[in-house]
């Protein structure tokens, strides 16, 4: 994993020097895990395209500006959500949840397990979910994101982001005990 | 759930129920590599025309100094021509020197990063400042009418460019020395082991 890190934060300091190789290779990288994740935001699969377009344009003009090539994968999600939330907006679909934000003495206690075969499920379930809890949710399972890079990413306080992990998780544990496969 | 790799293996499979349709994300590609080679092809365009033009604009004032009977303006024109090219050099020095400090910066902590800001800050205000102040004096020359007096205004302007044609190749090298040092830092903090290890893998 910290191989993977360190070949990531290369090819990041290459593109800060204007290397087209090196962005390709770090399209071709991220692009799978991006579209995952703005298609869990954005229902119409056109409006995901063009966010992608946009996510990777901000990303050529700006990457000279990242200081710390290890937060690379945060800083990429987020320039991916502020898009995406912005074409929202336009389409006043973007609600946001204020009542959960006082509920911050929610631990982040509740583990969730759950094996590779029951991908195919948990894919399903983050359907049903709130979008709230299904971005939460879905940079939890794709990259292991801490508290505080998903707190970043999406722009909330850290005490936020456990309260909506622990609604998610919570749900997520609650479907899977009713399919039987907890 | 607790190992890195089963994490992985799941975040790999997740990612398996909704890939992106291959025939359009070959398609996307195609058009973002597209903007972004226009993209990058426009700030070349944009660098290289500046360098025309300023080129341009320093020969058209050497040629100027072959087409006057009057030798002040002569004199002037040649010095304006002159005036143009090393501002220009001084420019791209300034371009070297700012992309080094910029790589020394990721290494460095954030009272460095304070300090080279601010002087490069200062020392950029005072070229414009130096810059606009031989370019007035060099516009008063022309209107002299010794030409000895125009010579020695013309050329007293080139004395404070010399200044900037020195600290912006000096500074770069000082940088590179200074990240030098921190590879060479770096070097030695690596064990022994590692190092042989790799001697005799190759052998």
């Amino acid at each position: 994993m910290e191989q993977y890190n360190l070949s990531n934060a290369i090819l990041v300091l290459k593109c800060q020097k204007r290397d087209e190789t090196a962005f390709r290779e770090i399209v071709n990288r991220w692009e799978p895990r991006l579209y995952y994740y703005i298609r869990r935001i954005v229902e119409n699969e056109n409006d995901v395209w063009d966010i992608l377009q946009e996510t990777w344009l901000a990303v050529f003009q700006n990457i000279r500006k990242l200081q710390d090539p290890l937060k690379f994968p945060a800083w990429l999600y987020r320039i991916g959500h502020n898009k995406a939330v912005n074409l929202l907006r336009k389409e006043n679909k973007y609600v946001q949840i204020t009542t959960e934000q006082i509920a911050n003495h929610y631990e982040n206690n509740t583990t969730i397990s759950v094996v590779k075969e029951q991908a195919e499920l948990v894919h399903k379930l983050l359907g049903k979910l709130k979008l709230a809890h299904r971005e939460i949710i879905t940079l939890y399972f794709l990259e292991g994101f801490s508290i505080s890079e998903m707190a970043q990413i999406i722009g909330i306080s850290e005490g936020t982001v456990k309260s909506r992990l622990y609604y998610a998780k919570h749900k997520l544990h609650e479907a899977l005990k009713g399919a039987n496969y907890v | 759930m607790s190992e890195p790799n089963s994490k992985k293996e799941f975040a790999e499979n997740l990612l398996a129920q909704d890939p992106p349709p291959a025939d359009k994300q070959q398609q996307h590609k195609e058009i973002l590599f597209k903007k972004l080679k226009l993209r990058i092809w426009r700030w070349k365009i944009i660098g290289g025309t500046i360098y025309l033009v300023l080129f341009s604009a320093a020969f058209w004032a050497f040629q100027q100094r072959r087409n006057t009977d009057n030798l002040v303006h002569s004199i002037c024109w040649g010095a304006a021509s002159l005036h143009i090219l090393l501002w220009f050099l001084i420019y791209f020095l300034r371009g070297i020197y700012r992309l080094t400090a910029e790589i020394i910066e990721k290494s460095s902590g954030k009272d460095e990063k304070q300090r080279w800001k601010k002087q490069d800050r200062f020392i950029t205000i005072v070229a414009i400042l130096v810059f606009a102040y031989a370019s007035t004096i060099l516009y008063r020359s022309f209107f002299l009418n010794d030409p000895l007096k125009a010579a020695h205004l013309a050329a007293s302007i080139f004395w404070p460019t010399v200044f900037f044609l020195f600290w912006y190749p000096f500074g770069t090298a000082s940088l590179v020395a200074k990240l030098w040092l921190e590879y060479k830092k770096m070097e030695m903090n690596i064990p022994r082991n590692s190092g042989q290890d790799s001697k005799m893998q190759v052998e």
